[in-house]
């Protein structure tokens, strides 16, 4: 499975719920694949976008609120999840798209082929669901929508796909319409 | 500044609709920080970005917010002020502990104190600094910058050693 098609499938499953993605090709390939206003893409701030799914969950305790993150990206705010799980929003379900490589800079490795980032969250009392095939991503969604969070979903991808062209709405915007979406 | 001062600064701004208060703690705010632990309006974050992270999920949500930090844990911020905050224009306050204001600091304080009003200056974040005499007035301005979407800062000078 490559990034976009883990982003297909989730978008098939999630309806109208707020998303907030992670800079880079994360982003690129949310905005491609379903362009909506209650995607908040964040294009810079690397690191951030499961702190700013932590905020949206704690004001919007009736909707589930989606991050989509990154390998690289959660390995720069690992403390993050010690604060998702003291706070323990039962609304939050944190998505990885890991395909064990800085992807948007060229490749880099990021070694999480040898991080257990699943143990961590389980030792944070989060609930995890780790896969990398495309029909138990299916089933998983199905799982999840039955119990409350916080939820972490580590999707296993290929490393070596590119993106689609550039989020073409400036910050502004994407802001207004996704705080409209609340 | 006092502990009485501090402790009403917190009470007017929870008063004014300000309902989350998210940060890295600092000596310097602690009867601040105290006062919101009391009321279990604060959030103590792992670093200080994060808490700009959080603060601003808040605030797309239409509530305000506000990030208390030490001036270092501010350096540490200046990417995520710039690319998030300002990018996006957020509004948030920022209230910061003034590390390095008196000369014999700690020493590792020294640079970043010195340094301090540049950095508010060099990324355009607009600033007061709070004193016991000016900190209603202050936070009143600081209010009406978020009314109007505009992140903004209010410094605490640390004025003792220990």
């Amino acid at each position: 499975m490559i990034r976009k098609e883990a982003i297909e499938i989730c978008m098939s499953k999630i309806g109208t719920s707020p998303i907030i993605s992670a800079n880079g090709y994360v982003s690129r390939d949310l905005f491609n694949v379903n362009d909506r206003s209650s995607n908040f893409y964040m294009i810079g701030s690397m690191g951030l976008a499961s702190s700013i799914g932590l905020g949206v969950a704690i004001k919007n305790p009736k909707k589930t609120i989606y991050v989509f993150d990154g390998d690289g990206n959660i390995l720069m705010n690992l403390g993050s999840l010690a604060t998702i799980s003291k706070i323990k929003p039962r609304n939050l379900v944190h998505i990885i798209l890991d395909n064990n490589s800085h992807e948007s800079t060229g490749g880099q490795p990021t070694d999480t082929n040898q991080i257990s980032i699943d143990l961590i969250a389980n030792s944070l009392k989060i609930k995890v669901f780790k896969t990398s095939s495309k029909n138990e991503l299916q089933k998983i969604f199905k799982k999840i929508k039955k119990i409350s969070g916080p939820i972490m979903l580590l999707i296993k991808i290929k490393s070596g796909s590119s993106a689609g062209k550039r989020i073409s709405f400036s910050p502004e915007k994407i802001r207004t319409r996704f705080m409209d979406t609340l | 500044m006092k502990e009485k001062s501090q402790r009403k600064i917190f009470d007017f701004l929870l008063k004014n609709k300000i309902q989350d208060f998210i940060g890295v703690p600092d000596s310097t705010l602690k009867y601040f920080i105290d006062q919101g632990l009391k009321k279990k309006k604060v959030i103590i974050s792992t670093r200080e970005e994060e808490a700009i992270g959080i603060a601003a999920g808040i605030s797309l949500s239409k509530n305000l917010s506000l990030v208390f930090m030490q001036n270092a844990g501010f350096a540490n911020c200046i990417s995520t002020i710039t690319s998030l905050i300002q990018l996006y224009q957020i509004p948030i306050i920022f209230l910061i502990g003034w590390r390095g204001y008196l000369k014999n600091d700690a020493p590792e304080h020294e640079k970043i104190g010195k340094i301090q009003p540049d950095l508010l200056k060099i990324i355009n974040l607009k600033s007061k600094i709070l004193t016991e005499n000016n900190w209603k007035k202050t936070c009143q301005w600081a209010i009406k910058k978020l009314k109007h979407n505009q992140p903004c800062a209010l410094i605490i000078r640390r004025e003792f050693f220990d």
